[in-house]
C-alpha cells in the first residue's frame, strides 16, 4: 500500500489491514505460552471487512488484545501491524486522524465522560471530524433504535451501566471507519437489547463496507460471524 | 448542536487556576506597561533633546583636538593626530564625516585699511567646504586671484565689541562693516612676501579659527610652505547626535576636547538611559515571571485534567486539535493586555505631552512606532512561549 502523506487531517484512502506477528503480551506471557491460542504468538491477518469473533475465556488477556489492537498499549513482544507498518512507525497526529476516521472502538468500561451528557458524548465523537460523518436526526434514530431516548440529555454520571453501553454503541457508530474493534459489546444489556444494537452495528458495518473484531466470553449467533477465533 | 470546542470547555476545566491566571495577566500587563514605557520614554526624550538642541538640522558639527597640558608644552608635534588616531575616528559609529582642519605654514599679517592703524601676525585655517556653516557666493579662490575670502568666527567679533572696544573707546563694529572693510593680507616666508585683498564673507558659529578656502591654503603652503604636509592638529567631524555618551565617552578616554557646551546633555541623557534602562530591566524580569506563572498554569490545567484529555486522545482527539483549543483560550488574554497597556500608555503620553507643551518642549502626543512594535513583539514571545508549553505537555500526556 503506497504510503500517503501523513498531513494530519488528510483522510486515508487505505485498506486498514491489521496483522499480528508473534504478538505476546508481556505480564501474560508464561500463562499465555502455556496453553494454544490462535491469537497469541501466531501470525494472524485480520481481512478487512470481516466480520470476527474472539472467544477469549476469562483472563486470558482479552481485554489487552483488544488495547493491543486499537494501539493503547504497547507492552508486548512481536509485533501489530498496521498495512504493513509497525503501529509504533505512525506519529500521534496521524493515529488521531485514524482514530477519527478509520478504527473505531468499544471499550469494556465504556469511558463515558460523566461531565457530559449523554447526547453530548456522543457528539463529541460526532463534530471531532470536521465534516461530520452523520446527521443528528441519524444519532436520534439510533437512540431510538437502541432505546435510550429518554436518558440523552442525563448527564453520563447518572446514567446506569446498560445505559452507558448503548451510548458507547452509538458513539463509535457516528464515525466513519474500516475496523471496528469491540471489547463484550453487550455484557450490561439484556438479549433483546443485545440483538437491537447487534443488528445495527452489523448494518453500519455493512453500510461502510467495514469489518469488525468482536471479542466475547462466550459462543454467540448474533452476528454472521466470517471468522471465529479461541484466544 | 454545540461544536467541538464548546464540549472541550466542559471537559477540560481552565477555571481550576483562575487566580494564576489572573496573577499572569496581571503580571504580564504590568510588565508589558513597564517595558513600553521604558521604550516610549527613550523615544520622547530623544526628540525633546533634538527637537532643543538642532531645531533644523539633523547634524551637529563637533571640532576635535587634544588636551594641551603643561607636559605637552613646547611640543607640538604632541597635539598632532597620528594617521591611528584618524582612521580611528573615522570608523566610530558616531562619526558620519570627517574633515581635517590645515593650518598655514607661512607668516601671515594683516592690517586695517585707512584710519584705523591696526596690524597684526595672525594664521589661517580651512576646512573642507561641506563643514562651514556660511553659504555664500564670494567664498571662493582662484588661482591668480588677488582677493581672499576670510571667515570669521563669530566670537571673535563679539569679543571685540562688547569686550575690547568698550574698554578702549573704539568704536564697535557691525558684521556689515566687518564685510565691507578690505583688509590687507601679507603672507610671507622669509624674503619671499605677496600681498592680498581679505575680505570678510561670514562669520561662523561652528568653527572657531580664520577660514580661508582649501585651494587657496593648499597653493600657498606650496608655495610658501616648508613643502611637507603638516600633521593636523585638529579635526572636524559631523555628528547626528552630540549628546551620545559614546562619543563623550570615547573623547574622554583619548584624552580629545571638544567644544563642551555642545556635548553638555550627555550626563542629562546618560542619567534619563539609566533610568529607562532600570524601568525596562523591570519589565522584562517581571515578564519573564508572568511566562513562569503562564507556564504554571498551563501545567495545572493540563495535569487536572489528566485522565480526560487521555480519553479524548483516545477517542481520536488529534493534540494538534488540543493545542488549538488550550491557546484559544489564552490569545484573547494577551491582545486585551496587550491593548489595555497601549491605551494606557497613550493616555500617559498625550497628557505628558500636555504638561510639557505649557513648558515649551514639544513631544509627540502618540505612541511611537517603536512602542507598537515592542508591544507585537511581547505578546508574540508570550504565544510563542505558551505553545510551546502546551506543546510540551500534551505531547507529554497523549
Amino acid at each position: 500500500m503506497a504510503r500517503l502523506r501523513k498531513k494530519p487531517g488528510f483522510l486515508y484512502i487505505t485498506v486498514m489491514q491489521i496483522q499480528l506477528e508473534n504478538l505476546v503480551p508481556v505480564p501474560l506471557r508464561d500463562k499465555v505460552l502455556q496453553r494454544s491460542s490462535d491469537i497469541w504468538n501466531r501470525e494472524v491477518t485480520f481481512t478487512p471487512g470481516h466480520f470476527v469473533k474472539i472467544k477469549a475465556p476469562s483472563g486470558t488477556g482479552k481485554t489487552t488484545l483488544i488495547h493491543y489492537l486499537y494501539h493503547i498499549r504497547y507492552d508486548y513482544t512481536g509485533q501489530v501491524l498496521v498495512d504493513g507498518r509497525l503501529w509504533q512507525s505512525y506519529n500521534k497526529e496521524v493515529i488521531a486522524t485514524m482514530r477519527q476516521q478509520q478504527v473505531s472502538v468499544i471499550f469494556q468500561d465504556l469511558r463515558i465522560f460523566e461531565q457530559l451528557t449523554a447526547e453530548e458524548n456522543i457528539e463529541l465523537k460526532r463534530v471531532m471530524i470536521s465534516q461530520p460523518y452523520c446527521t443528528t436526526e441519524k444519532v436520534k434514530e439510533m437512540a431510538a433504535r437502541l432505546n435510550v431516548t429518554h436518558v440523552l440529555s442525563q448527564s453520563g454520571k447518572t446514567l446506569s451501566y446498560g445505559e452507558r453501553q448503548r451510548i458507547a454503541i452509538i458513539r463509535a457508530l457516528v464515525q466513519p471507519f474500516k475496523w471496528l474493534i469491540m471489547d463484550e459489546p453487550f455484557s450490561h444489556l439484556d438479549n433483546e437489547n443485545a440483538q437491537r444494537a447487534a443488528d445495527l452495528i452489523g448494518e453500519e458495518c455493512r453500510a461502510r463496507g467495514a469489518g469488525f473484531i468482536l471479542t466475547d466470553l462466550d459462543n454467540d449467533t448474533r452476528f454472521a460471524y466470517d471468522t471465529h477465533y479461541n484466544l | 448542536m454545540q461544536s467541538f470546542f464548546g464540549l472541550l470547555r466542559k471537559i477540560i476545566q481552565t477555571g481550576i487556576g483562575k487566580t494564576r491566571l489572573l496573577m499572569a495577566t496581571l503580571g504580564l500587563a504590568i510588565a508589558m506597561l513597564l517595558l513600553l514605557l521604558a521604550i516610549q520614554a527613550h523615544t520622547d526624550f530623544d526628540q525633546l533633546l533634538h527637537s532643543q538642541q538642532n531645531q533644523n538640522e539633523s547634524a551637529d558639527f563637533l571640532v576635535i583636538n587634544k588636551k594641551i597640558t603643561n607636559a605637552m608644552m613646547g611640543q607640538p608635534t604632541k597635539s598632532e593626530f597620528s594617521p591611528e588616531e584618524i582612521a580611528d575616528i573615522k570608523k566610530q559609529s558616531f562619526t558620519d564625516a570627517f574633515g581635517y582642519i590645515t593650518s598655514n605654514q607661512f607668516k601671515v599679517t594683516a592690517a586695517a585699511p585707512g584710519e584705523l592703524h591696526f596690524y597684526t601676525d595672525m594664521f589661517f585655517e580651512s576646512v573642507p567646504d561641506a563643514f562651514i556653516d556660511v553659504k555664500n557666493e564670494d567664498w571662493k579662490w582662484n588661482t591668480g586671484d588677488n582677493t581672499i575670502p576670510i571667515i570669521l568666527p563669530n566670537d571673535f567679533l563679539n569679543l571685540y565689541n562688547f569686550g575690547f572696544a568698550l574698554s578702549q573707546d573704539l568704536p564697535q563694529i557691525s558684521q556689515e562693516t566687518v564685510k565691507a572693510l578690505p583688509m590687507k593680507i601679507t603672507i610671507s616666508k622669509g624674503l619671499i612676501t605677496q600681498e592680498f585683498t581679505g575680505r570678510i564673507v561670514g562669520f561662523s558659529d561652528r568653527i572657531s579659527s580664520f577660514l580661508v578656502p582649501g585651494n587657496f591654503m593648499e597653493w600657498a603652503n606650496q608655495k610658501f610652505g616648508n613643502g611637507e604636509i603638516a600633521a593636523p592638529s585638529r579635526v572636524i567631524i559631523k555628528t547626528k547626535d552630540p549628546s551620545n555618551p559614546i562619543l563623550v565617552q570615547y573623547l574622554d578616554d583619548k584624552g580629545y576636547t571638544t567644544n563642551q557646551d555642545k556635548i553638555k546633555y550627555s550626563k542629562t541623557k546618560m542619567i534619563v538611559q539609566t533610568i529607562v534602562s532600570v524601568i525596562g530591566f523591570f519589565g522584562v524580569i517581571l515578564l519573564l515571571f508572568a511566562l513562569l506563572v503562564f507556564s504554571m498554569f498551563i501545567q495545572l490545567v493540563i495535569a487536572s485534567c489528566k485522565r480526560e484529555i487521555q480519553l479524548l486522545v483516545t477517542l481520536g482527539t488529534a493534540p494538534r486539535q488540543l493545542r488549538r483549543y488550550l491557546m484559544r483560550q489564552f490569545i484573547p488574554l494577551y491582545i486585551v493586555t496587550g491593548i489595555a497597556a497601549l491605551l494606557v500608555l497613550a493616555g500617559l503620553q498625550w497628557w505628558a505631552s500636555g504638561i510639557l507643551a505649557t513648558h515649551n518642549m514639544f513631544v509627540a502626543p502618540m505612541l511611537s512606532v517603536f512602542t507598537f512594535g515592542a508591544a507585537i513583539l511581547v505578546v508574540l514571545l508570550v504565544y510563542i512561549v505558551n505553545l510551546l508549553n502546551v506543546r510540551k505537555y500534551v505531547g507529554e500526556i497523549s
